[in-house]
């Protein structure tokens, strides 16, 4: 009898986490993601801050072309009523909302840099609470009997494949975009085609690999 | 909840209940794992499955914004390496961290691993791979 969470349960909390995410933030979380621009948080960080700058660039023209059009509107529109001395909502380009308020910009900039390595923090604070709370937590130096059974029981074989499998892991999850909770939980669940082709394969890769470990090796 | 402080506690809290619930259904677990891909026990497949419908769901009941990214050329490969590592290490990006939270120190290694990996990745696709990946970033 297994002590883990039933099915239901656990598809309910994860289901709550990433639609809680997306109400919260209108973005998606990516943990493969948050690894990459922690690890290369120097560029991130020169990489937001050339995003500010811009964004300031943007309200200081925004500013400017307003203050311009608000003065040679005076000039020009002497004849008119003031009133109608503005730009007329069927000439030139529409209303365009500065960098901040517009939601479609937001959406596009990356999380900030710092939310990125909370999040990896924080599931690491998450994971010692529900082990520690079970009764699970226990150190070890071995990987628990599935592994050592399916995989090898060889300390230093088990170190290879350990870190074999995880230099696959992060340069896949980065060379397809996204990893389980990336492609899997937010873009499977806005039906994103990407998504559902990257988690198609590489579930359909780790049940190949699992049975070949299984039954074969 | 779009500005930074917003976005670092919506942060901090999917951290929590992420690393809360992939322990509490057993991912970090190499056997569940190995039973969920061989289809042994359909549980954890269900959990994962399950998550997905709901979300697909809510997110339609919502009408969430979709930003549909292009199928790209790393997709597929990169897909197929990830899906061989978490096979063989039993980690995604997430779940080695929280086989060390569990007390599986051994799990640094694949964190090393991962760490390697990623960086590989973005120093390769710099240099050699001449990959677009749109907007498909997760």
């Amino acid at each position: 009898m297994s002590t883990y969470w039933p099915w239901w349960a656990g598809a309910v909390g994860l289901a709550a986490l990433t639609v809680g995410y997306t109400l919260a933030t209108d973005r998606s979380f990516g943990v493969s993601g948050a690894w990459d621009r922690v690890l290369h948080w120097r560029r991130e960080r020169e990489l937001e801050r050339t995003e500010e700058e811009f964004a300031d660039e943007h309200a200081l023209t925004a500013a400017l072309v307003k203050a311009g059009a608000d003065h040679f509107a005076t000039l020009a529109a002497e004849p008119a009523p003031p009133h109608q001395s503005h730009v007329e909502p069927s000439s030139g380009p529409p209303d365009e909302p500065s960098a901040a308020e517009d939601p479609a910009v937001t959406r596009q900039r990356p999380a900030p840099l710092v939310t990125q390595a909370a999040l990896l923090i924080s599931i690491f604070l998450g994971g010692l609470i529900a082990s520690l709370a079970s009764g699970r937590f226990h150190l070890r130096l071995d990987m628990g009997p599935g592994f050592r059974n399916l995989v090898t029981a060889n300390p230093v074989g088990m170190v290879v494949l350990l870190f074999a499998g995880g230099v696959l892991v992060g340069f896949g999850a980065r060379l397809a975009g996204g990893c389980s909770s990336g492609h899997g939980l937010n873009g499977c669940g806005r039906l994103d085609p990407v998504s559902i082709v990257a988690t198609a394969t590489f579930f359909g890769a780790a049940v190949a690999v699992s049975f070949l470990l299984w039954k074969v090796i | 909840m779009r500005t930074r402080g917003g976005i670092l506690l919506a942060n901090i809290v999917t951290g929590l209940a992420l690393g809360f619930t992939v322990t509490s259904i057993g991912f970090g677990d190499y056997a569940e794992l190995n039973r969920m891909f061989t289809f042994q026990d359909p549980r954890m497949l269900l959990s994962f499955a399950g998550a997905i419908v709901i979300i697909v769901c809510v997110f339609a009941l919502l009408r969430v914004r979709r930003t549909p990214g292009r199928i790209h050329a790393g997709v597929i490969p990169g897909a197929v390496l990830f899906g061989t590592g978490w096979a063989i290490s039993g980690g995604c990006p997430a779940i080695p961290i929280i086989q060390v939270s569990s007390g599986y120190l051994p799990a640094l290694v694949t964190i090393v691993g991962i760490v390697v990996g990623v960086r590989l990745c973005r120093w390769a696709r710099g240099r050699h791979l001449r990959i677009d990946s749109g907007s498909c970033e997760l």
